[in-house]
């Protein structure tokens, strides 16, 4: 189960790690008054700095904000079966090209959920990529990524 | 006065053509399926489009991509009504009291109240533009950059004061769009910033791709997190009963008036129509008698947010033409648009794009009539797809976006960040940040900083520009009083308790 103040705490952790990095990069640019009026690095760094004191300030405020439950652990799993196989899908793209990887995408999602026959959950593996083939590469002449794999084969 | 009347019937010319009336139909329509879908909103379907409108005219554009603005706001409504489920986060109080009216068997009446009360809304806010649109350009047009600057100032003060979520909150999600905004070239030094060792981020981080995560892949985490029944009521049209209500809506012409005012105020102030919808739905709820049934399905809890949604959608163009400031997320998405097109959003519009601008306006009254009629005929259509199981259309929404993410500029990158977008977006949403102001710092961070540097550069680096002249003191001492009044009034209400409405989210 993942309690309100754990969501607070995580995004004001996060924000406040950018906000660093923003400040630490904007310094390459020069802060300040230079040449040719104000410094390329002085925005970023107010900003940067704003985002860090305002997330240390909701990072306070998280931390005491009572523990009620966010997330439940059956909503958790839900969110889980949505996100995982998206997480490989994209890290798969590169090798795979949008089209393989995409069939193989609808085929795990929606076979995990046992709920469809599988001939069903078949021929959506095959009508999506055909679809986006079509759309893109056809009607809008835009090249989605082919892969490295049918690249190999010479496609 | 006069003039802006012939600039709209000059408008109606170019707007009333074949080729514009299809593409109101085509926008519409698809804006019915981005607002019916859950977890595809206006804001990233008018993102997905975008990239397809390239090789057009940029007035073709602008009416394909307003007309599915119209359509998603109509779509929204829909799914409210029906299934209980906002398909847009600005129609979620329509589901109050949609719902019950629709579970008691007027599924028809409690569509045709939203829908004529949205057209009524779009209307008065059409209406507004059309009338003081080309006079604030006018006005706008002796804005120098201090000016700018205060504009946006005001802007940004106002989303932290009165958006409805926790200032800081809203102060941090702003910044990070600046920040967002900066990472690239600097426009005014030429050199690299905020790279963070990725040669690629020197092109910069596209607001297309961080709509597309922020708004479609965070809403999708929460559509498939709350689990979504679908326990629809029937969706047959009575349409003895559709024109019977619509006829009767004018008994209800206080609400409707006091709506359309709060929405045409919260769209121009860039409050947007989700916090539009709500607080209108609370006033309604607090001019009531004290036994009126709200939430039971009364006609007054349908027509408030509907018209209030709407007029804030329609207005929020106004400061887009004439400021360059966007007043809702999806008006950001089109004001990048415009800049793609190769158009300057602001007072010069008006001067340079006449034939834009009022093609543009005309459209309006025009797709606003066609989403009406083409929302009342699609009704059972889009019913019908709300039935497929949600499992199989969330893997379909996310490869869409992905796809959408990619097109953008053929870059794996932009994929990722997409994804990395989509992680924070759910995080926000869980931990009730607003997205809107942190997709319009995006779209505008470049402008702002640029009009602030100009004006340093101006006044050799004294801050007294701001407040040289009667109207820029006026425009920077009102976002102070948008930033600070309401944090004080806050703190003046500290001991009575706190009263349980106010506008939430987007």
């Amino acid at each position: 189960m993942i309690s309100q103040r754990a969501i607070e705490v995580t995004t004001a952790a996060l924000t406040g790690l950018f906000g660093v990095a923003v400040i630490v990069s904007s310094r390459d640019n020069g802060i300040g008054w230079g040449e040719n009026g104000v410094d390329a690095g002085t925005f970023p760094m107010l900003v940067g700095s704003a985002i860090a004191l305002g997330s240390l300030y909701n990072l306070a405020r998280g931390a005491l904000v009572a523990r009620e439950i966010a997330v439940t652990w059956p909503a958790l799993r839900r969110v889980a079966t949505l996100f995982i196989p998206a997480a490989v899908f994209i890290a798969l793209i590169p090798s795979l090209g949008m089209y393989i990887a995409s069939a193989g995408y609808v085929l795990a999602t929606v076979g995990w959920q046992r709920k469809l026959p599988l001939w069903k959950t078949g021929a959506l593996a095959v009508v999506v990529p055909l679809f986006l083939f079509f759309v893109f590469e056809k009607l809008f002449v835009v090249t989605l990524p082919h892969g490295a794999l049918l690249d190999i084969m010479g496609l | 006065m006069g003039s802006n009347i012939e600039s709209l019937m000059h408008g109606f010319s170019i707007a009333i053509t074949m080729q514009h009336i299809v593409l109101m139909v085509i926008g519409v329509l698809l804006g019915i399926l981005v607002g019916v879908l859950p977890g595809l909103g206006a804001p990233n379907g008018v993102s997905l489009l975008l990239p397809l409108t390239f090789g057009m005219q940029p007035v073709s554009a602008i009416i394909l991509l307003s007309s599915m603005y119209w359509g998603a706001l109509f779509g929204g409504s829909v799914t409210s009504i029906l299934f209980n489920i906002p398909g847009e986060p600005s129609s979620v109080a329509t589901t109050f009291d949609g719902y019950p009216m629709a579970r008691d068997g007027r599924a028809s009446t409690a569509l045709a109240t939203a829908f004529g009360s949205a057209a009524f809304g779009a209307l008065v806010g059409v209406i507004l533009i059309t009338l003081v649109a080309s006079w604030v350009a006018q006005f706008a047009l002796r804005f120098g950059p201090a000016e700018y600057f205060a504009v946006y100032f005001l802007a940004f003060a106002s989303f932290v004061g009165m958006g409805g979520t926790p200032p800081v909150k809203t102060l941090v999600a702003l910044a990070i769009g600046f920040a967002i905004a900066a990472i690239g070239i600097d426009t005014v030094s030429g050199s690299v910033r905020l790279t963070f060792g990725v040669p690629e981020l020197v092109k910069g981080v596209d607001f297309v791709v961080a709509v597309m995560g922020l708004f479609g892949i965070g809403e999708l985490l929460l559509a498939v997190e709350e689990e979504l029944h679908a326990k629809a009521v029937t969706s047959k049209i009575d349409w003895r009963e559709v024109f019977r209500t619509i006829a009767g809506l004018p008994r209800y012409g206080w609400t409707l008036a006091r709506s359309a005012a709060i929405g045409c105020w919260m769209g121009i102030t860039p409050g947007g129509p989700t916090a539009a919808s709500f607080m209108s739905y609370g006033i309604a709820k607090r001019f009531a008698r004290k036994d009126a049934p709200f939430g039971t399905g009364v006609p007054e809890g349908i027509i408030a947010p509907e018209t209030a949604d709407h007029s804030a959608g329609t207005s929020a163009l106004l400061p887009m033409l004439s400021l360059g400031i966007p007043g809702s997320a999806t008006a950001a998405v089109m004001m990048g648009g415009l800049m793609i097109w190769g158009l300057n959003p602001g007072p010069m519009l008006f001067v340079d794009q006449k034939d834009f601008v009022w093609g543009l306006i005309a459209s309006m009254y025009v797709s606003n009539i066609v989403a009406v009629v083409l929302v009342l005929l699609t009704v059972p259509m889009f019913a019908a797809l709300m039935r497929i199981p949600f499992f199989i259309i969330a893997p379909l929404i996310f490869i869409i976006c992905t796809v959408g993410a990619y097109s953008v500029s053929n870059s794996y990158l932009d994929v990722v960040l997409m994804f990395g977008f989509g992680i924070l977006g759910y995080l926000f949403k869980k931990a009730m940040y607003p997205l809107a102001p942190l997709v319009l710092a995006i779209v505008i961070g470049d402008k702002a900083e640029d009009a602030l540097r100009q004006a340093m550069l101006m006044s050799k680096g004294s801050l007294d520009i701001f407040f040289s002249n009667v109207l820029v003191t006026c425009l920077v001492l009102g976002g102070f009083a948008f930033l600070l009044v309401p944090q004080l009034m806050k703190l003046a209400r500290l001991r009575k308790p706190q009263s349980a409405l106010g506008p939430v989210d987007v």
